[in-house]
């Protein structure tokens, strides 16, 4: 009986699951896989899982308010590039630079804001007219060839292990605090999955629809700067097409958390495990040898099966 | 009198809405030739009735005879096979389309897979003749105005070549003209022998146009018998007429509180040219019959919707407000009418549904202040009687339990001016008795309360002053002692001194 | 005054109607092709009007496919990567032992197929088709991953000459492929499309088959992508299984250019044709100007956009 209302409890609550999935599949493939349980590779796995998780920390909150951002792969690109070429050379630390990045990977969400809320273009294109149009200018602007980054702020936000833990996963754990926080225990979160679950009754409850969504959409061009920032450090050069991975990771980081892509429903402690998750799935695809063809695949009925899921318990 | 089979009866016909019954044993016969009126209120059922003659829903008990032979399951296909066709309030129209294949949508000839534009221009033309419509057949419905868009539907149903003829308040946007040219048209189809249900609430029509008449009241027949018997002030005692028994609060006398709304030529959505004065410690009914601009008033003092006056001081504020955040500030609060798609989020907590207009004033230091908001949930859930834990989705509770946290989630923010639209709309009895309890309760604290209500009884024993909107203009006010359900029938369907009726 | 006219001339009064309503839209292609005719007279012969009509070609298709689903309430994301499954299917069948014949029935099928099985999942499950056809988008680009995962393949050198060579048989097979869509228009389910994207409701109690409206809109779009992509291999010669991604968001531009509207029932086919046209005519100009071919995803990003806001900033303005 107790057994049952645990399982039942478990079920309802979609973050624990992600989290004990991750677990079962980190302790299955240690057993299996040689080198996979190594603290090195684990500790590799988050460091990778840090980028994606900080990039669908913003799309975990557009997805919440009803919208989604096919723009964050593109901004992500967009830092990495121009954070290299707009760091002035007099400024030592390199924090110039970072700062103006990242207020142009903000401007850039905020736009996508103002399109979707004030001009009423659907999100989707909108932010997907946004991502084609940075990528003709990124290289129109700065050519097709890869950037050498010198930031020294980046290198060691890249390199830096402080006691040990890579610097990205600090901060990917700074960004977790603040987005629970955020979500939970401010007045925008809940205002956010009001306005994701029915924008109408939100509306008439006094919630600002339009100033929400900027919100928003600021944030999660800003956190798409931040990953984009992060990888460059970790990468060390900046290129077209850096980010276009992470588009689709990002949306399914945020999916398998267990946060509905109809808006409304989720939260950021489940795309934590999800983007986790991802990334463990597919540095085991890349053992077993899977292609990209597959990972596509793979991905596609991933979000066509929460879909369906989702859709239903949306419908009754 | 009437020999000839009935082409449709519906006999003992029941049907409810999640445990509500909205029809009970409910009997009616269409036979060829005769233009049978339904009459009813807002909610009296006539639009179930229809939907149960036109196989757009199953009765739950009893059965539906076509041609004298019962029908087992009745579905929109089977019913316009068998003849039946029903011009809607809500036009079935394709704006890009032309006249011509709007008319033919779904039933065009056909000839070698494709529409038949010759027969179809051949016969649409007959039909636009009858109807009326001059217009070429192939512009676009978009371009037409209202009434004659509904001139189209009217077409449109005639081109099917119905048996059966039902026609849900078919003059709402006609002009004169166009009354008369339909009136003259009912009376050629039931010379043809063709059987019309006539729906509408406009009471000189139906005596000079139909000659039996079945009237609704609550999901009951109240009478079923020949027009020639009654006259226009037996139809309205029949329509209302109820005993308002004991769900009513005793009203306190009025206080002459501060002066809350003080509008003056303001126009919204289809309202136009409307003042109003009303204080606070009142209940100010807004009758009306359906789709009249009284929700669209009500979203316009909101802000919810654009609006314009010559003057409006709105809670001591100027408005017309342009956002629901300054009505919000000036002490404005609105419960809309369909709770599940406006007023609440569904499948958020109750506890959630209660805080969301006061987030953000429970702070402590500077994040939401957990305690304090349990504590609020705790009270409003108290006060309301709202039991059981409040976690639960808000669309786990029933009807009556989910108006009470669509109007609890206001009161933290202490407003002085209640917006309510129809807040007892498929509520039970005994919630609706607390709903009114506490609506009188609120007004002796000093609040101001304007209720939009289709349940004229409500109106009659609530309200201190009910004003009646007709065609977005207000047709009456009516003080405390003019208030009666007949005055408000009679001023919502055009009778008496403002008969406008075109 | 129609009633006095002739039987059939009430289809010939409609389409002149619906003429009428796009004549600014007609002005400003033919200016702007008058223009370019200027710049460029090359257009004037037949292998430039030829090179000219193969450009436009695949986007006038794809335009079409975004058209036919915005016509009757929905959108696809899933058109590039259509295309693309196209031009893999046909560039991996047509060296086989199936010909050239037995190519393009394989790209016929696989076009209708899965636009069918989209369509099926939009209608009877009612998902939003922006969601749906996203996660189709990665699905079919997956496909057409694994089927041909670098460019490859091989179209035989007389179709890319046929297709894609000195004469005009391009613009021939689109003028066979529109009036293909107007005996399509004339039939019940054609005019359905209009009557489901506007009125849903309303469509159904008149007796339309809202779900099979829904499930062959969407099919023959994916039929015209995947032409498209049996196209773009005829003129590349090969299969690339990410050719077609550009033309996701060229076929939204395309028909929002042409006037047809996000919600559903609004504009015609014959706008959003002339939007491919005016789209196609944009990016050669660009071309010859020197543009860089990314500059072409700038304009794009900035032609959607303006050409959904500016009627919204035009509302407001009236309104104020």
């Amino acid at each position: 009986m107790k057994g049952a209302s645990f399982t039942e409890r478990l079920l309802r609550n979609p973050p624990l699951l992600t989290f004990l999935l991750v677990a079962l599949v980190w302790i299955v493939a240690s057993l299996t896989l040689r080198g996979f349980g190594a603290y090195g590779h684990l500790r590799y796995i988050l460091e990778l899982s840090a980028v994606i998780g900080i990039v669908a920390a913003g799309q975990t909150l557009v997805i919440l308010l009803g919208g989604i951002d096919l723009s964050v792969g593109a901004v992500i690109t967009v830092t990495a590039i121009l954070l290299p070429l707009i760091s002035p050379d007099w400024d030592p630390t390199g924090l110039v630079g970072i700062a103006l990045a990242l207020l142009i990977a903000a401007a850039i969400g905020f736009m996508n804001g103002v399109g979707q809320a004030f001009l009423k273009v659907p999100a989707i294109i909108m932010t997907l007219a946004m991502a084609t149009f940075l990528q003709g200018l990124l290289i129109l602007v700065a050519g097709g060839s890869a950037v050498s980054v010198t930031n020294k702020a980046v290198i060691l936000l890249g390199s830096a292990r402080p006691a040990g833990v890579p610097a990205g996963i600090i901060l990917w754990i700074v960004v977790s605090f603040v987005v629970l926080l955020l979500i939970h225990r401010l007045p925008i979160g809940a205002r956010l999955l009001a306005l994701g679950a029915n924008p109408l009754a939100a509306r008439l409850s006094g919630v600002d629809v339009n100033r929400n969504s900027l919100i928003g959409y600021t944030l999660s061009g800003f956190f798409a700067g931040l990953a984009g920032m992060l990888l460059l450090g970790m990468n060390r050069q900046g290129y077209v097409g850096i980010g276009d991975p992470y588009l689709m990771t990002s949306i399914a980081a945020v999916v398998l958390g267990g946060t509905s892509i109809l808006g409304g429903r989720g939260t950021y402690a489940g795309t934590i495990p999800g983007a986790i998750l991802l990334v463990t799935t597919t540095a085991l695809i890349t053992v077993v040898n899977a292609s990209a063809g597959w990972r596509s695949v793979m991905f596609g009925s991933l979000i066509l099966a929460l879909l369906l899921v989702s859709g239903r318990e949306a419908r009754r | 009198m009437d020999q000839a089979t009935p082409l449709i009866e519906a006999r003992a016909v029941s049907k409810a809405f999640f445990g509500n019954p909205v029809l009970k044993g409910v009997g009616i016969a269409l036979r060829p030739g005769r233009v049978h009126a339904l009459l009813g209120e807002n909610g009296a059922g006539k639009s179930t009735l229809i939907n149960l003659l036109s196989g757009a829903l199953q009765p739950d008990d009893g059965e539906i005879l076509i041609d004298g032979k019962p029908v087992a399951r009745l579905t929109p296909a089977s019913a316009r096979a068998a003849g039946i066709a029903v011009v809607q309030q809500e036009l079935s129209l394709a704006a890009e389309l032309s006249i011509a294949e709007n008319i033919g949508l779904g039933a065009a000839p056909r000839r070698f897979g494709m529409i038949d534009y010759g027969a179809l221009s051949r016969r649409a033309a007959e039909i636009c003749g009858l109807v009326g419509i001059t217009e070429p057949l192939d512009l676009p419905v978009g371009e037409l105005s209202l009434g004659r868009r509904q001139m189209v539907e009217i077409a449109k149903a005639l081109f099917r070549q119905p048996r059966i003829l039902i026609l849900d308040e078919p003059t709402s946007s006609l002009s004169a003209h166009e009354v008369a040219i339909l009136s003259g048209l009912v009376r050629t189809l039931a010379a043809r022998g063709i059987a019309i249900l006539y729906i509408s609430h406009r009471l000189n029509e139906v005596q000079s146009l139909c000659s039996h008449v079945t009237v609704l009241k609550d999901g009951v027949v109240t009478a079923d018998q020949s027009l020639a018997e009654v006259d226009a002030e037996g139809l309205v005692r029949l329509m209302v007429g109820r005993d308002p028994g004991e769900v009513f609060p005793p009203r306190g006398t009025p206080s002459g509180g501060e002066e809350l709304i003080d509008i003056e030529g303001f126009s919204a959505g289809m309202v136009h040219d409307v003042s109003l004065r009303a204080r606070a410690g009142e209940i100010v009914g807004i009758g009306g019959l359906v789709g009249q601009g009284q929700e669209d008033f009500m979203l316009g003092l909101y802000g919810a919707i654009d609006a314009s006056a010559r003057r409006a001081m709105i809670g001591g504020r100027p408005g017309p407000f342009a956002h629901v955040r300054a009505a919000n500030a000036a002490g404005l609060a609105y419960v809309p009418a369909d709770r599940k798609k406006e007023g609440l989020v569904l499948p958020h907590s109750i506890a959630s549904n209660l805080l969301l207009p006061s987030l953000g004033t429970l702070m402590k230091h500077g994040m939401r202040d957990r305690a304090a908001e349990a504590g609020l949930v705790a009270r409003l859930a108290e006060r309301l009687t709202i039991k059981g834990d409040t976690s639960r989705a808000v669309q786990a509770l029933s009807g009556g339990n989910q108006q009470k946290v669509a109007l609890a989630k206001w009161l933290p923010l202490v407003p002085r001016v209640l917006l309510l639209n129809d807040p007892t709309r498929g509520v039970d009895v005994g919630t609706k008795r607390e709903i009114y309890h506490m609506l009188r309760s609120f007004a002796d604290e000093g609040k101001l309360i304007l209720l939009i209500s289709s349940d004229t009884p409500e109106l009659v024993h609530l309200c201190d002053r009910v004003v009646v909107f007709r065609e977005g203009a207000v047709a009456a006010e009516l003080p405390r002692e003019a208030i009666s359900e007949e005055a408000i029938v009679g001023a919502a369907m055009g009778l008496g001194a403002k008969d406008r009726a075109a | 005054m129609s009633m006095a006219e002739g039987m059939g001339s009430l289809y010939f009064a409609i389409q002149r109607r619906r003429n009428r309503g796009l004549v600014g839209l007609y002005l400003v292609v033919g200016a702007f092709l008058v223009v370019y005719a200027f710049m460029f007279p090359g257009l004037l012969t037949i292998g430039g009007f030829s090179k000219f009509s193969q450009n436009w070609f695949p986007l006038a298709l794809v335009t079409m496919a975004q058209a036919l689903l915005m016509l009757n309430g929905g959108i696809s994301l899933a058109i590039g990567p259509l295309v693309s499954l196209g031009a893999v299917v046909a560039a991996l069948t047509m060296e086989g032992p199936a010909g050239v014949l037995g190519g393009l029935v394989a790209v016929v099928i696989v076009g209708l197929g899965i636009g069918a099985i989209t369509g099926a999942i939009v209608a009877y499950m009612r998902l939003p088709a922006i969601i749906v056809t996203l996660a189709g988008s990665f699905i079919i680009t997956g496909i057409a991953l694994i089927l041909l995962p670098r460019p490859g393949g091989f179209v035989p050198d007389w179709l890319s000459q046929l297709l894609a060579g000195h004469t005009p048989v391009a613009f021939g097979i689109l003028i066979l492929v529109v009036i293909g869509w107007k005996l399509f228009l004339a039939t019940p389910l054609g005019t359905g499309i209009y009557a489901v994207g506007d009125n849903p409701v309303g469509a159904f109690r008149s007796g339309v088959p809202v779900e099979r409206v829904r499930i062959v809109s969407f099919a023959l779009s994916g039929l015209l992508a995947a032409l498209a992509g049996l196209f773009v291999a005829a003129q590349t010669g090969s299969g690339d299984p990410v050719i077609g991604n550009p033309f996701t968001l060229n076929s939204i531009a395309g028909a929002v250019l042409g006037g047809v509207g996000f919600l559903g029932g609004k504009g015609a086919m014959r706008g959003a044709i002339c939007g491919s046209l005016l789209l196609s005519v944009m990016i050669n100009v660009m071309f010859f100007i020197g543009f860089p071919p990314v500059a072409q995803y700038v304009a794009q990003g900035v032609i959607i956009v303006g050409a959904v806001a500016i009627p919204e900033f035009a509302r407001r303005w009236r309104k104020a």
